[in-house]
């Protein structure tokens, strides 16, 4: 890209022609306020607070549109773009309900820290009463209108990150809002709950639906035992979300769970691990299936860990559900063995197990209270909190988590393996997997230096790769000596939509397909720290590709603990105690 | 008998096509025929066309001659622009409240009628001026703009 | 006075023009515009030639000619009358416009308020064809032009050429932003020009009597003929065509303007003069001529007439963005807190001046751009403060004394 010189603020700087002033400006240092601006979106252009003014025109210009052309004068800090910019706040303030204390966002908003960077004292343009708060809540996500500025970042992300697009625009001018179809609730629409719309929100208009009271009064309650989850990503985004330096102790995490009041501080990585098992088995005899026994077999076989795929899928593509894995995810199996076999070990009442899981993920509230998970006769998870609640619980908990000891997970369900740790990262289950389903059928480790399937792994889109399996297989599975297993990733829901229309209209053929309904896969969940941007998904990755590396065990299949359950209680991957307990069905939904 | 709106939009699609493009048009004549976009229409649309039906809906509700509630057979848009407020569109206006018993953006309970106000329509020469089903109507009286409204159907 | 060039009663045949712009090459039709000095007649005033060249310049099999048959400015019905009467012309005109920069595909963009021009438009196109001079191959030039006509819903904001454009996608009729612009990609993603009607209906008549002819029928850089709506307070309300450049005071006296407090030009969004200035001229640099003239005599309270021109800005802002969809609320605000009698003085409308400016300033498009005129100018120049208020500054009885 050409070079070309500019002026910025009475200074000459040699710059990249082509990109936005916004852009340069942020390269260069200067700081222009933006709120429907964000890096993983389109440019909406419609907040207009990062107007600059530009030499020879005759209007400010939005400095996030603007393309910087050769000797661009521009000003960023004048005083008539500063009044300008206050002024638009006046305006989006006058018409948002700033109830700022008692805001979920409180501290941590976009238009809150603005308004204090423009000094907004008094707002002359108050001429009438602010807007009520109206709250919509749905299973995992609550909406609050008055808090909206209409940036449309969540309009965007809905569409173009995932393909979802069920929020809109609704109605024009004063009347304009963002709506759904005949403006439903999010919970009556194809909403997939999967947060990423709030990860976006640069105010308090979308949040999740809290669940840390019933867990507050669950850790009081002396007649109950409260076990809770933490999964893979939350390790490294809660350190974010309580505005510490990410060390990502998995250690310190642990030990703030224990002085929360926790009963037992386990492991989702455990049930990960368990999932590896039970899914590579699955994909290993459906392979079986349809090459040996020639039956009618669903392949691809496609991952169901993600419940906001999974809710995308039974929406928009139920003819494909059949393909899904009909392994639970593992905060399901977790509760599903939690309330049986924990029970068992420990000793006890499975009917006063309060299971509570922690999450990177909106989704997973959603996915609790779905009537089919209570195999047990109890419901697998009771309560779903994310990442950004715990840290809300740890805060006001008064713990100092910087200065906590390093702790461990309690016993039975707490030991985990490298191949969990790396579920949080998009294309983690499917490496882990890989670990696993070809040391099964070849008895050998899988030909990756170190392990590491790098092909899978990273931000692209929607990823490939071919393992060929050796002349020489393990018993019973000599049928695929010498053939190809072809898999493909996709993170984000845009890419998965992408890739299974690509699998339908025959342009693509693979046997394994993993799927995340979040960009980067969990690390970057709509439960995740707000605010996630590619920086932010990068630093997650790097901490969960380390914590993989840093562990004794890698492979799922060689967790001690997963290998006493199967031992003890399970007996086989897909058993009939498997089948019960950790395997489930999909339904069917309206497509809109 | 009104058709039903699936049937409109199959129409209109083998009509325009089912490019994203015509959805303006789809919605024109599905909202020409039935007075308004009912939600199977929306649905339909978004199927032929593979948007979402949030976005349809979306595009419905931005425009001002389109509805998502039912209205009248008979739709009279009454221009409330300046010059035809100078040229007396209050006692028109006033006229069809009193006479037909409905608000602006209201519809009679036999489903007969429907009064809204709209900006300029391009008639302001010969004010106060209005469109009935689309027809124009000019130099409005009280009394003339009742008698048109009345005639109808 | 009068100079009647697209209404005048012995026009040229229809269809003449094209065929003469076909025996030029694209490059020179494009000139010719160019060197005409016209300015498109929707009222933002963009030279049409220079549109022209760079979507002729634009690489691209497929390029549309589109018409902007939306006008929705408070006033304005010249289209109206175009379109009534000289649809042949309008489509003539696309179809050189098509020649000029390379593309086939004409589309009119007609108004939702005007579904009963629908036949005239469609008799003219069949008018055309049945001459040879639309469809495949027009007069075995190997040039292929047709037109279809797509229908708004409803909106003004869809005058502007984005929101036309996004509303022809079948979308929001919400402005996008530029870059890029239309003639690079517009319609589809595809090089577009969209010109208003009496633009393309100039058109054939500068390629027929020449760019010269044209420019002198002006004064100065503003060239040509400009069809103007009267309607308020006048005794012949209509359609008048004078040279570009003419005092405003002329068009009064063709329409019979009595008693005149205020003239307001272009539309809500334009000019609200003074009676005492109506010997100012109707061009580009003095009075925008958008195409809507609207009097009002010395009975009118023109905070009443500034209400009413607020309302049609809360109801058209498309919402999209800070300044437009905040900004007209507030002003609309501002106004009845005057007529409310809540305001006493100019300074304590301070802030709405100052709003006023950011919206101009900061707005994405013309809409949010313009929208505040009416307010600066009918306050200014027409409105009487006699409220009370606690603005502290004036010595109103409300006030700190």
């Amino acid at each position: 890209m050409h070079s070309v010189t500019v002026n910025i603020n009475g200074k000459e700087y040699d710059v990249k022609e082509g990109s936005t002033i916004l852009t340069v400006c942020k390269e260069l240092g200067f700081d222009i306020p933006t709120l429907c601006h964000h890096p993983d979106l389109s440019i909406a252009g419609n907040c207009r607070v990062c107007v600059v003014e530009v030499e020879g025109w005759r209007t400010l210009v939005p400095a996030c549109v603007t393309p910087i052309t050769p000797n661009m004068v521009v000003r960023t800090d004048s005083s008539k773009v500063r009044r300008t910019r206050k002024l638009l706040l006046e305006l989006i303030l006058a018409n948002h309900h700033n109830n700022c204390p008692e805001c979920e966002r409180n501290g941590n908003c976009e238009l809150q820290s603005l308004a204090e960077r423009y000094n907004i004292r008094f707002n002359r343009f108050q001429t009438v009463e602010k807007p009520e708060s109206f709250v919509e809540v749905s299973p995992a996500i609550m909406r609050d209108s008055s808090k909206c500025i209409m940036c449309t970042r969540c309009v965007r992300t809905c569409e173009e990150l995932q393909s979802v697009a069920v929020i809109k625009s609704v109605g024009r001018s004063s009347e304009v809002h963002i709506g759904t179809f005949e403006d439903k609730g999010l919970g009556d629409v194809a909403c997939t709950q999967c947060g990423q719309c709030i990860n976006r929100c640069p105010t308090g208009a979308l949040y999740e639906k809290d669940e840390t009271a019933p867990v507050w009064a669950a850790l009081e309650d002396p007649g109950k035992i409260v076990v809770v989850q933490t999964a893979p990503a939350v390790r490294v985004g809660l350190e974010e979300a309580l505005g510490l330096p990410t060390d990502h102790h998995t250690g310190k995490m642990a030990a703030a769970l224990r002085r929360l009041g926790f009963d037992r501080v386990l492991d989702t990585d455990f049930s990960a691990d368990l999932t590896i098992i039970e899914e590579g088995h699955e994909l290993l005899f459906r392979l079986k299936d349809a090459l040996v026994e020639k039956k009618e077999v669903a392949l691809p076989m496609i991952t169901s860990c993600s419940p906001g795929w999974i809710k995308f899928i039974e929406h928009k593509h139920n003819d494909y559900l059949p393909n899904l894995s009909t392994c639970k995810s593992p905060q399901q199996m977790f509760g599903a063995i939690a309330k049986t076999y924990l029970c068992d070990k420990e000793g006890f009442d499975p009917a006063k197990i309060v299971s509570v899981s922690v999450m990177p993920c909106t989704a997973k509230k959603f996915e609790k209270d779905r009537p089919e998970m209570n195999d047990s006769g109890f419901k697998d998870v009771d309560y779903v909190i994310t990442t950004r609640e715990l840290a809300r619980m740890i805060r006001e908990a008064g713990i100092d988590f910087d200065n906590l000891p390093i702790e461990k997970f309690d016993r039975f369900m707490g030991d985990s393996t490298g191949a969990a740790a790396i579920f949080g990262a998009t294309g983690g289950v499917m490496e882990a997997a890989l670990r696993t389903a070809y040391e099964v059928a070849t008895g050998k480790e899988i030909p990756f230096k170190g392990l590491n399937v790098m092909p899978v792994r990273g931000f692209e889109g929607i990823k490939e790769a071919s393992i060929p399996m050796p002349d020489e297989m393990a018993e019973g599975w000599e049928f695929l000596a010498g053939a190809t297993l072809k898999i493909a990733v996709a993170h984000g829901l845009a890419n998965a939509d992408k890739l299974l229309k690509a699998v339908k209209a025959g342009e693509a053929e693979y046997h394994f397909i993993e799927i995340m309904a979040c960009p980067g896969g969990c690390l970057g969940g709509g439960g995740q720290p707000i605010p996630t941007d590619m920086e932010k998904r990068m630093e997650r990755m790097r901490a969960i590709y380390a914590e993989d590396e840093s562990l004794p065990l890698r492979k799922s299949h060689e967790n001690p603990e997963i290998q006493l359950l199967y031992a003890e209680y399970l007996n086989e991957p897909l058993g009939p105690k498997s089948h019960h307990l950790l395997h489930t069905k999909y339904t069917k939904r309206d497509r809109f | 008998m009104a058709r039903n709106p699936q049937e409109i939009v199959a129409d209109s699609i083998s009509e325009f096509g089912n490019g994203r493009e015509r959805i303006m048009q789809i919605l024109t004549r599905v909202n020409n025929e039935l007075s308004y976009v009912p939600s199977e229409a929306i649905e339909a649309i978004a199927d032929a066309t593979g948007v979402s039906a949030a976005e349809v809906y979306s595009v419905v509700t931005f425009y001002s001659f389109f509805s998502t509630e039912p209205r009248g057979r008979n739709i009279v848009r009454l221009c409330s622009t300046i010059s035809c407020a100078m040229a007396g569109q209050g006692e028109v206006l006033d006229a069809l409240i009193e006479e037909f018993g409905i608000e602006p953006f209201e519809t009679t309970e036999d489903y007969r009628l429907t009064i809204e106000t709209t900006p300029c329509i391009g008639l302001c020469d010969q004010a106060p001026a209005m469109l009935v089903n689309g027809e124009p109507h000019v130099k409005l009286t009280p009394e003339k703009a009742c008698e048109i409204v009345r005639g109808l159907e | 006075m009068e100079k009647k060039v697209l209404l005048a009663e012995n026009q040229p045949e229809f269809g003449a023009g094209l065929e003469k712009a076909l025996e030029m090459t694209p490059a020179d039709v494009v000139y010719e515009i160019r060197d005409s000095g016209m300015k498109g007649r929707g009222g933002a005033g963009f030279p049409t030639g220079v549109k022209w060249n760079l979507a002729g310049a634009s690489s691209s099999d497929v390029k549309y000619v589109i018409c902007n048959a939306d006008e929705g400015e408070p006033g304005t019905f010249k289209d109206r009358l175009l379109l009534e009467k000289y649809s042949e012309r309008l489509i003539e005109g696309m179809a050189i416009g098509g020649y000029a920069i390379g593309g086939s595909h004409g589309i009119i963009y007609l108004r939702a308020e005007y579904p009963y021009l629908i036949p005239a438009i469609e008799k003219a196109r069949k008018n055309l064809m049945n001459k040879g001079l639309l469809g495949e191959n027009i007069k075995g030039s190997g040039f292929s032009f047709d037109v279809e006509i797509r229908p708004g819903a409803g909106a003004y904001v869809c005058g502007e050429e984005t929101s036309l454009i996004e509303s022809l996608e079948g979308k929001r009729g919400e402005p996008r932003n530029k870059p890029p612009y239309p003639v690079n990609s517009g319609y589809l993603a595809k090089p577009t020009i969209v010109n208003n009607v009496e633009t393309f209906c100039a058109v054939p008549h500068i390629i027929l009597n020449g760019s010269g002819w044209y420019s002198d029928l002006g004064a100065g850089d503003c060239t040509g003929t400009k069809l103007f709506s009267i309607s308020g307070d006048v005794e012949k309300p209509g359609v008048y065509e004078i040279p570009m450049g003419a005092p405003l005071k002329d068009l009064l006296e063709l329409a019979g303007a009595k008693d005149v407090q205020a003239v307001q030009v272009g539309g809500a969004s334009g000019s609200t003069i003074p009676a005492s200035e109506i010997h100012r001229a109707l061009s580009f640099k003095d009075l925008p001529p958008g195409g809507s003239v609207i009097v009002f005599n010395n009975s009118v309270d023109m905070i009443e007439v500034l209400a009413n021109f607020m309302e049609f800005f809360v109801h058209e802002s498309c919402g999209q963005c800070t300044p437009c969809r905040e900004g007209n609320l507030r002003l609309m605000d501002a106004i009845h807190l005057i007529i409310n009698g809540d305001i006493c003085c100019v300074e304590s409308l301070t802030p709405f001046f100052e709003l006023a400016e950011t919206m101009k300033l900061s707005s994405k498009c013309g809409l949010g751009q313009t929208s505040a005129n009416c307010f600066i100018d009918i306050i200014n120049n027409f409105v009487e403060l006699s409220g009370e208020c606690e603005c502290g500054e004036c010595n109103c009885e409300g006030g700190d004394e």
